[in-house]
């Protein structure tokens, strides 16, 4: 389903049907996926539409601009440093346009969203959150449902240190896909309370498509930050 | 001849053509700052929040209008420096005779740095409730929930207290829930943990809260402690009760009137009862 078709056209997989259709000068985009139909009229006849993976963020609306993922807990042992595979949902995003100049038209996902708040409710931060397990490679998934999170994790304290939870900004995120869909991000830790977490700009496989993000689309005036610096802990 | 009467001054040295420049500078900086207003207005729209984006304007226009000032003030052939102490003095003058507008001003600027709450932000002040429209340097606009501009002057807001109820990202809200004591207590928890559990703005950490807490006269009264992020808790709370009260229904788990179980002294023997429903008001064949 991901890729850049030209108006009209129809694509369907995994139980969902994307189809702009033209009538006249004008045109009407329509989204069926289970349990959910969106019609829109759309006041052109040309164009590409883009269909891919996006920030797992928006979705039932946007609240937040953090993921955050809870996973069974990581031993490391000082100055070392483990790559782990982690699920997470992915929301798929449509958008239109021509040229570079492209605009979000839908967002939607197959996954249950569900939020969580990182630290206290005064300085912390809402995030979207994922819980998973985690795997020592990427694990077989499907596209339209889970992405992997390449996440290397090091742990640059003096003590051992048990992680379970990763927080990133999604403003500086990068989704990548293929055969499946996946971000890569480093994590750093220096101590049970305190780690660094960055999204990378380099695609886990060789031939992977980078997606057009919402984010920018949006907020082309805020500076992406990265790295985030989790100061809530990285375990329970 | 005209123009030898513009050369007229009106005020010290002041001429009628340096008034004039001086009022075209100024209306020209006037009219840029209002087209420059407009066109970051059109192009800035959709990436930055409307009350980011007035907050922008409004510092742009005043700048604008500053310089044009500056730049007009050459026309009079006013030493600056000169001008400083002047406008010192006359400050002191002017801040002795309105000190309300001076208290008021101050309290903004406090307001202004301190930051108990920014525009957009649901507060309650005083008895005025509502949502903040703008902070101004000497009053500050609140829109009712039921829609009046109410303008609260900064030194009354200084000087009350604020609740602001989404400075922080999250915060909680509670219901009880009476279910009737023929219920089964444990399944009702399941049931609303279950919904609770669905909502994707009923937030996983901190994780909600579902307990008997008393043993009431004609209920057993569940309590419920959610939290939800600040921006979307009212949605939040609406929803939740009503489809907690459906689920509830479907499940067959009461959620009974008042009652009060009234015996009467001359059925005593026969140990005739009357479950009466309503406020307590006893019917019955005495």
């Amino acid at each position: 389903m991901f890729g850049i078709y030209k108006i009209p056209f129809q694509t369907d997989a995994g139980g969902i049907t994307v189809s702009v259709e033209v009538e006249g000068e004008t045109s009407t985009y329509r989204r069926v996926a289970p349990g959910e139909t969106l019609t829109k009229r759309l006041g052109y006849r040309e164009g590409r539409v883009i269909i891919n993976p996006v920030e797992p963020v928006n979705l039932p609306s946007e609240v937040t601009g953090m993921l955050e993922f809870h996973f069974t807990p990581v031993t490391l042992r000082p100055s070392s440093r483990i790559p782990v595979c982690l699920k997470f949902p992915v929301e798929i995003g449509v958008f239109v346009g021509a040229a570079e100049n492209y605009t979000l038209l839908d967002v939607f996902s197959l996954a249950r969203p569900k939020y969580s708040l990182y630290g206290t409710p005064e300085n912390g931060f809402i995030t979207r959150h994922v819980e998973c397990e985690v795997f020592e490679s990427a694990p077989p998934t499907d596209p339209l449902k889970e992405g992997v999170l390449f996440l290397a994790i090091r742990n640059s304290g003096r003590d051992w240190v048990e992680v379970s939870r990763a927080v990133f900004d999604v403003s500086a995120l990068r989704i990548f896909h293929g055969r499946m869909v996946a971000i890569s991000g480093e994590m750093e830790v220096f101590s049970r309370l305190v780690a660094e977490t960055r999204v990378l700009d380099l695609p886990p496989e060789e031939g992977m498509k980078q997606s057009l993000r919402v984010f920018p689309t949006k907020r082309l005036l805020i500076p992406e930050k990265q790295p985030f610096m989790m100061e809530y802990g990285v375990g329970e | 001849m005209a123009f030898e009467s513009l050369r007229i001054e009106i005020i010290g040295n002041v001429t009628l053509f340096d008034l004039i420049v001086f009022a075209i500078s100024v209306l020209a900086a006037a009219i840029i700052a209002k087209v420059v207003a407009i066109y970051l207005k059109k192009s800035l729209s959709d990436r930055i929040q409307p009350k980011e984006m007035d907050f922008l304007i409004r510092i742009i226009q005043a700048a604008i209008v500053i310089i044009g000032i500056y730049l007009a003030l050459p026309s009079f052939d006013i030493n600056l420096a000169d001008m400083l102490v002047v406008g010192g003095t006359m400050g002191l003058v002017i801040a002795f005779a309105s000190q309300r507008i001076v208290s008021n001003f101050g309290s903004g600027l406090f307001l202004i740095a301190e930051r108990p709450m920014k525009p957009g932000d649901s507060v309650n002040i005083g008895a005025v409730s509502g949502t903040v429209e703008e902070i101004r340097v000497l009053s500050t606009i609140i829109k009712t929930h039921e829609g009046v501009y109410v303008r609260v002057p900064n030194e009354k807001i200084f000087t009350s207290e604020i609740t602001n109820f989404v400075a922080n990202v999250a915060r909680r809200f509670e219901y009880t829930i009476g279910i009737s004591y023929q219920s089964d207590a444990a399944r009702a928890i399941r049931i609303i943990k279950s919904l609770l559990d669905d909502h994707p703005f009923v937030l996983r950490h901190p994780a909600p809260s579902v307990f008997v807490d008393t043993l009431s006269d004609s209920s057993v009264n569940l309590r419920v402690f959610i939290w939800a992020p600040s921006r979307v808790w009212w949605s939040v709370r609406t929803e939740m009760l009503w489809a907690i009260k459906k689920a509830l229904d479907a499940e067959g788990i009461e959620i009974p009137f008042p009652q009060r179980v009234i015996t009467f002294a001359r059925d005593k023997e026969g140990s005739s009862r009357c479950d009466t429903p309503g406020d307590g008001a006893a019917y019955g064949r005495p």
